[in-house]
């Protein structure tokens, strides 16, 4: 199995503080922490399983700029074979269909059989490069993927739903597959791992290495065209309970006895 | 008059809930933008879903086909293709759900129409159609615009707009015909695969202590179980908890978990992502605790509490000794 993973590196704002831009069409982003999108982890873990099991070779791509590298060298670290990083300055604010586009040209001059990609990004993820990639490249594909199995020609897949249910799919290869989280134990990444990768050279492609003309991706391009970003109107706030911890014990087990809970 | 059309979502015999939610946004772009609703189902067997839709909408058009029985979207996106084409709607609107991330992105790939998803607000300005979508873990609101199109494609979050009330509009069904699909199929569709049982049933609880990925590692899991058991509640979480396996699957709060309507429900170190508040709608009392003051956590809780769980859980313990 050849296997191409498409990864992005993406901020961790769950548990930051996300400030907005003064011109209000992004994010301060100096004081966040980046990291491989929590999806494309699981991603890259599936294909190494895959490769492990059945052969082949893992390759992970990127679009991004050079800050990306680290994400990429991990990946390696994992246990994939190449990396391949997209010259991401054209790419800058591009919608879900400049990347997909980008992505395209390298799946499809290289015979790989599947593509492997995040559900969503984690960050203003649309949860669409995988399935219009496969749409550009008439493959067949499957999202919210939560086990893959290989078989002649095809895999056998399921496909989270709602509610606890799943559903199984066959698809023809060559394929795209969206991976959802949940889906293997990540293996663990350690510094030595990282170390033993530095020097393992990354190509870097430029936009007419992936057959792309210039002007064709990057905001002006984009049919998405962000006009602002905002902070979302309050709404209904929680009433506040406010003291020492204990004090804050204390009130929440007051509701608590007041709910009929037990304390 | 410029068409919106909702693609409904059925399963297993039923029409899914967000299908109504969708009503309510055409309704409400058809009295602000007057745009024309009209509801499009797909399916086998699908005259009764038809008929429903039809008591809400003036138009519904229905594809009933054997090879439409269960959904793939290679056949659902041949279908919509044809429709797209032949009836020109302006919108066409679909949940964000495992049916609408499975079929939306794709069909836009294939007709060229741009699409959105996750849009929690749709609405015109001017000619333009414009969306607003809620990013970064709920903490920032993005509006976009889409470049101008023949049409476009919207999957909407759910809970974004009320479901509409049950409606007795007398609208017409039109039998639409179903397109010859480009066979041989590369998707087959093997079945369905209903989650194990687990050993708790965290739907039938009246008091759950509910945590999340701030609960940091599978050592403190313990503590949780044993506040919870102090408590007097059962021990559910968020999804990362399970995606870790530090809980089981049956514990799971949310939209791929379970629906949940304890009269209390104490969440710690939960952020509030939209996928795990759909599983609380309708529960009593909610305290979140987050020691992260913009957490969008405390948008939907009636109590908040800003500060390090692991404090809380402490000094929750300390008192119910007492
Ligand atoms: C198709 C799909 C289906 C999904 N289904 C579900 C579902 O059913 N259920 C579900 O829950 N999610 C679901 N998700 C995932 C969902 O989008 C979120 O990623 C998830 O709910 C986040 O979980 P969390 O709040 O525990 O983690 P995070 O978003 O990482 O938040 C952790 C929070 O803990 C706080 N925190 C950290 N440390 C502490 C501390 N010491 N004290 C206090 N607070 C602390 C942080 O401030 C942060 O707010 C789904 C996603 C997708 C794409
Ligand atoms: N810049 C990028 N480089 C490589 N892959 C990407 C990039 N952006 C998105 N992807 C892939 O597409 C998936 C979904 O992204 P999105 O459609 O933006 O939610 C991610 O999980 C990645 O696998």
């Amino acid at each position: 199995m050849e296997i191409l993973v498409c990864v992005k590196k993406v901020p961790d704002t769950a548990d930051a503080e996300v400030i907005l831009r003064p011109d209000g069409k992004g994010i301060k982003e100096d004081d966040l922490a980046f990291g491989i999108n929590e999806w494309d982890n699981y991603a890259v873990e599936e294909a190494i399983r895959i490769k492990e099991a059945h052969g082949g070779r893992v390759t992970v791509v990127t679009i991004g700029v050079s800050d990306s590298e680290d994400v990429l060298r991990r990946c390696l670290a994992m246990g994939a074979d190449d990396a391949i990083m997209i010259d991401g300055g054209p790419f800058a604010g591009s919608d879900p269909y400049g990347i997909a586009r980008g992505l395209r040209g390298i799946a499809a001059a290289r015979a790989y059989d599947l593509v492997l990609a995040g559900a969503q990004a984690g960050d203003d993820g649309f949860g669409m490069v995988g399935p219009v990639l496969a749409g550009y490249l008439g493959w067949s594909h499957a999202t919210l993927v939560t086990s893959v199995s290989v078989e002649d020609g095809k895999v056998a897949v399921t496909r989270e739903l709602e509610g606890g249910l799943e559903e199984r799919l066959r698809l023809a290869l060559p394929a795209v597959l969206t991976v959802q989280t949940g889906i293997n134990e990540p293996r663990y990444v350690s510094i030595m791992g990282i170390r033993k990768v530095r020097s393992k050279e990354i190509p870097v492609l430029d936009l007419a290495k992936v057959g792309l003309a210039a002007g064709s991706v990057g905001e002006n391009a984009n049919v998405l065209r962000r006009i602002a970003l905002s902070v979302p109107p309050a709404g209904k706030e929680a009433e506040m309970i406010k003291g020492t911890p204990a004090e804050i014990a204390r009130k929440i087990l007051d509701i608590v006895r007041e709910r009929g809970g037990v304390g | 008059m410029a068409k919106v059309f909702i693609v409904a979502e059925h399963r297993q015999g039923a029409i899914r809930d967000a299908t109504y939610e969708l009503v309510t946004l055409a309704r409400e772009l058809e009295s602000k933008f007057a745009l024309e609703p009209a509801a499009v189902v797909i399916g086998h067997g699908v005259r009764p879903f038809a008929e429903v839709l039809s008591r809400h909408v003036n138009e519904t058009i229905m594809v009933e086909n054997e090879a439409l029985a269960d959904f793939r979207y290679e056949t659902y996106a041949a279908v919509l293709r044809d429709i797209i084409m032949k009836e020109t709607p302006l919108v066409v609107l679909c949940p964000q759900s495992a049916f609408g991330m499975e079929l939306f992105p794709r069909l836009s790939a294939e007709t060229g129409r741009p699409c959105a998803t996750d849009c929690v607000q749709v609405e015109m300005d001017g000619p333009s159609l414009v969306v607003v979508r809620s990013i970064y873990n709920g903490k920032i609101n993005s509006r976009l615009a889409f470049a101008s199109s023949g049409g476009y494609l919207i999957t909407v979050r759910a809970g974004s707009y009320a479901p509409a009330a049950e409606a007795d509009k007398a609208g017409t069904i039109r039998d639409y015909p179903c397109p010859a699909f480009g066979e041989p199929f590369k998707t087959e569709f093997l079945g369905y695969r209903e989650a194990a049982a687990g050993t708790v049933d965290i739907s039938q609880a009246p008091f759950l202590l509910s945590i999340g990925r701030g609960i940091k590692d599978t050592e403190n899991i313990p503590k949780a179980e044993e506040l919870a058991a102090k408590l007097g509640a059962v021990l559910s979480c968020s999804r990362p908890v399970v995606d870790k396996k530090w809980l089981g699957k049956e514990r799971q709060v949310g939209t791929s978990g379970r629906t949940v309507k304890p009269k209390l429900y104490l969440a710690m170190g939960i952020s509030g992502a939209f996928q795990h508040l759909a599983g609380i709608k309708g529960s009593g009392t909610f305290i979140a605790v987050n020691r992260d003051p913009k957490a969008p956590i405390f948008r939907a809780a009636d109590y908040g509490v800003v500060e390090d769980m692991f404090k809380i859980m402490d000094a929750l313990k300390e008192q119910i000794g007492t």
